[in-house]
């Protein structure tokens, strides 16, 4: 068995020079220090992306976009297809802990300052990605054509129509017309599948590259530490063994919750019908949704919802062009505005996100 | 004595000179013209209670002068024309004048329900109210409702109403879509035909519509209105005194209202159910005949009238004279038909004729049927809790839900081709029910098991994966003590 996998291994060897990639890692080595656990959380957002694209192809077999099809497609898939329901179930339930994985990787990015010279295209990838796994999840939401998805795609698109100049432009470019209609789950449909995907394939092909090709990033002051203390362990196949065995944590996890709490379908969609009460965005929208609700309608001379917005906007630009304000980080001294920002941001979202589920 | 002669003479003189002031020299000088107005108010009610020509003319009718008298400085009117026609009415009618004054019982409130009244609306011309006082009872020679003479007395007030109801061309310009042949229908009813006999107890137009405050029949105020028809037909109807002479039953009201029409119609408001006007007519009431009760009841229940009239029993009902749905399903007091009416037990109708020693075919049959009615009955009820079930470990069964329409459908059906007495078409019709409910308890199961099939599933995948985890986490161990 041992000779057939050699050979196997040879016959590539031979023709893509395999060993040259091997030996590049296995003499890379991650650095091992008590805030090594947060290395992982990368891996497990590409583990769960993975699944989403698998997943993803596999539901693609039997939905068909439409106002008279996607509704009864996804029913179809979760009662008639062998392990339809599995497949929606997982897509979904993956879809969330893509989002928590990717916001826990990108806190633990920013508080161990892992964005600092010469990383700072490897954030800004990051960010790109955090951006583009919203816009999947807000097409995605609606592609069930359910009632909850619809009126929450009209809210969402109704907020982004605020924005001033191009607002308007938006909004239509989005709806494909006045009104979410079925022009809006085709187009959405297209952006899940196909734009979505391509460009954060690309995106996140650099992101990697940029990865391996700098290294594990080394907390500060890690490099005032004697040599003979660090500690490290060989990207591979150590580090790597680690990574798989919490991807199987996550799948085991993943496989639990879509068999116990199987993701809902809820009911058609029906334009005419009046919007049902308690109509809220997916979780990792809803502190922003319900600051928008606290802001009074008139500040100053705006209005108040695109007040609410810019502000929003002004701040993810902020944090996404962190590496280039924090210079302190780059010099390798401690900057504790970054992490009272960081603290700020991340009781803002939890407080919001709660009263914005309890309310 | 020569005295006592002129006292006399100057008792009487004084005497016919105030009679003679109190006169009303309006209707003298018109009579003595010839008018047919003033012949008239000779035989008028007000005439006799010493009401003048001025009392609604205005205009001093003491005076002889004709320019004095009708000076409309001394409120000569003349003619009232529109409103203020029923308004000059009203200045008695409407006040404590009539019992005080005139000692009349006549209630004063005429006027005000005329105005809220489907007449009361403004009429196109657009300056005045449709009807006023003189347009059912007249001007000049008005006499008691009572006296036959009258407009409005039961005996004339259906020519009186159709002056306007059956003029098509006036009718048009209010209500295109109400009929105008109302007048020629109640001459073909019971009520029309006592009522041109003379019978002033007969319903006609008043007794059910009102007088001054009627309304449209798509009025919920009206007494027509589909809720309020049943109690207006009582008021006749359920009075046993008024109704002796005629000698038919008053407890149609009472069986009405507890039957299964009576209470959709009455309780739960609705209209889909009759009312006593649909099966027995309106203007055209009369009691549905034996051969015609089918019909009647089929112009709602259609498929099963329909069956009927094609099954064994039409004849068989024809020859006994049978009164056809009633016979079985009764008739006001008609209940609510459950699978107890068929059968051979207790509270069946079938075996009120179909006796096992009798007619041992159609006892065998109706046995049959209900056999069958209960066990498609029991299939679907299993159905059901199989639905339910799956609905509730969360499973997907939206198309077996769904289903449990069809199956409703079928039983539904199958209920109705019992009235065709036809063993194959019931059957087939029945089978249909049967496969349904099959369907549905089939896909249900499934859902069931494939709820504990994906527990199962779950939990053996989780084993294999916490097995390859757990070996690579020792794996990783033993690499790492290397």
């Amino acid at each position: 068995m041992k000779k057939y996998f050699k050979n196997i291994y040879s016959w590539i060897d031979e023709r893509v020079e395999l060993e040259e990639v091997v030996k590049f890692m296995g003499k890379k080595y991650v650095p091992v220090h008590s805030h090594t656990i947060w290395y992982y959380f990368g891996g497990v957002s590409l583990f769960l992306f993975i699944i989403q694209v698998f997943t993803g192809i596999l539901l693609l077999l039997y939905y068909k976009a439409g106002e008279e099809l996607a509704f009864e497609s996804i029913q179809f898939i979760m009662s008639k297809v062998q392990f339809g329901w599995l497949i929606r179930s997982i897509h979904s339930w993956a879809a969330n802990l893509f989002i928590l994985a990717l916001f826990i990787h990108m806190f633990s990015v920013y508080f161990e300052k892992s964005y600092r010279k010469p990383r700072e295209i490897t954030w800004l990838t990051g960010m790109l990605m955090l951006f583009i796994a919203f816009a999947f999840g807000f097409s995605g939401y609606l592609l069930p054509w359910n009632e909850l998805a619809f009126f929450a795609t009209k809210v969402g698109t109704d907020i982004a129509g605020v924005v001033p100049f191009i607002g308007d432009s938006i909004m239509i470019f989005l709806r494909g017309g006045e009104d979410v209609t079925g022009a809006t789950l085709t187009r959405f449909f297209g952006f899940h599948v196909a734009i979505l995907p391509g460009i954060f394939t690309l995106i996140l092909a650099i992101h990697l590259l940029l990865v391996q090709r700098q290294g594990m990033s080394e907390p500060m002051g890690y490099e005032n530490t004697k040599i003979a203390e660090r500690k490290t362990m060989p990207f591979f196949p150590n580090f790597i063994l680690r990574d798989l065995l919490l991807w199987l944590i996550v799948l085991n996890v993943l496989a639990i919750l879509a068999v116990f709490f199987p993701w809902e379908l809820g009911r058609k969609a029906d334009a005419f019908a009046s919007a049902p009460a308690g109509i809220q965005p997916e979780w990792y929208f809803l502190f922003m949704f319900q600051t928008l609700k606290y802001i009074p309608p008139q500040i100053l001379f705006i209005d108040g919802e695109v007040f609410g917005i810019m502000m929003f906007a002004v701040a993810g630009g902020v944090w996404m062009m962190v590496p280039f304000w924090d210079r302190k980080s780059s010099r390798g001294e401690a900057n504790r505005l970054v992490n009272y920002i960081g603290l700020f941001a991340i009781l803002y979202i939890i407080v919001f996100t709660i009263i914005g589920w309890l309310v | 004595m020569k005295n006592l002669f002129l006292f006399i003479f100057i008792l009487f003189f004084s005497f016919s000179i105030s009679f003679s002031e109190s006169s009303d020299k309006c209707f003298e000088c018109h009579q003595s013209l010839g008018d047919k107005q003033s012949e008239l108010f000779v035989k008028d009610i007000h005439f006799q209670k010493g009401i003048s020509c001025a009392d609604c003319h205005g205009g001093n009718s003491q005076s002889e002068d004709i320019d004095e008298a009708m000076n409309k400085k001394s409120g000569y009117i003349g003619i009232p024309k529109g409103d203020a026609i029923s308004k000059t009415c009203a200045k008695c009618h409407s006040g404590t004048k009539m019992s005080s004054k005139y000692k009349s019982a006549l209630p004063i409130n005429q006027l005000e329900k005329l105005e809220t009244s489907v007449h009361g609306k403004i009429a196109t011309s657009g300056k005045e109210h449709i009807a006023q006082c003189v347009t059912c009872h007249n001007s000049h020679g008005i006499v008691s409702v009572k006296n036959p003479a009258s407009p409005v007395h039961p005996l004339k007030v259906v020519k009186t109403c159709t002056k306007c109801h059956a003029d098509a061309s006036f009718m048009k310009t209010y209500n295109p879509s109400l009929a105008i042949d109302q007048l020629e229908k109640y001459r073909t009813s019971l009520h029309g035909k006592k009522n041109i006999k003379g019978d002033v107890k007969a319903a006609e137009c008043v007794s059910c519509h009102g007088s001054h405050e009627i309304q449209n029949a798509k009025d919920i105020r009206s007494s027509v209105y589909p809720t309020n028809l049943p109690q207006t037909c009582a008021k006749c109807h359920s009075d046993k005194d008024y109704m002796k002479e005629y000698k038919i039953p008053t407890d149609q009201y009472s069986e009405f209202s507890k039957s299964i029409h009576g209470v959709t119609l009455l309780k739960k408001k609705d209209f889909g159910a009759p009312a006593c006007n649909d099966c027995h007519g309106n203007h055209g009431a009369t009691p549905p005949g034996i051969s015609s009760i089918s019909k009647v009841c089929g112009s709602c229940h259609a498929l099963n009238a329909e069956l009927f009239s094609a099954s064994p029993h039409k004849k068989a009902f024809d020859e006994k004279e049978f009164p056809e749905c009633e016979t079985c399903h009764g008739n006001h007091g008609v209940v609510d038909a459950t699978d107890q009416l068929l059968g051979i037990n207790q509270g069946s109708v079938c075996i009120k004729c179909h006796q096992e020693n009798k007619f041992p075919k159609g006892y065998a049959t109706a046995k049959i049927f209900r056999s069958i009615i209960d066990s498609l009955e029991k299939v679907s009820k299993e159905a059901i809790l199989y639905v339910e079930e799956a609905e509730q470990k969360g499973m997907e069964i939206s198309e077996a839900k769904f289903k449990l329409r069809e199956a409703h459908q079928s039983r539904m059906e199958a209920r109705t081709m019992i009235h065709s007495f036809n063993n194959e078409k019931f059957l087939e019709v029945t089978k249909k029910g049967f496969d349904v409910s099959e369907f549905i308890r089939l896909e249900a199961a499934n859902a069931v098991e494939e709820f504990y099939y994906r527990r199962w599933g779950l939990g053996v995948s989780s084993l294999i994966i916490t097995i390859v985890a757990f070996s690579l986490f020792v794996y990783i161990r033993r690499i790492e003590r290397k």
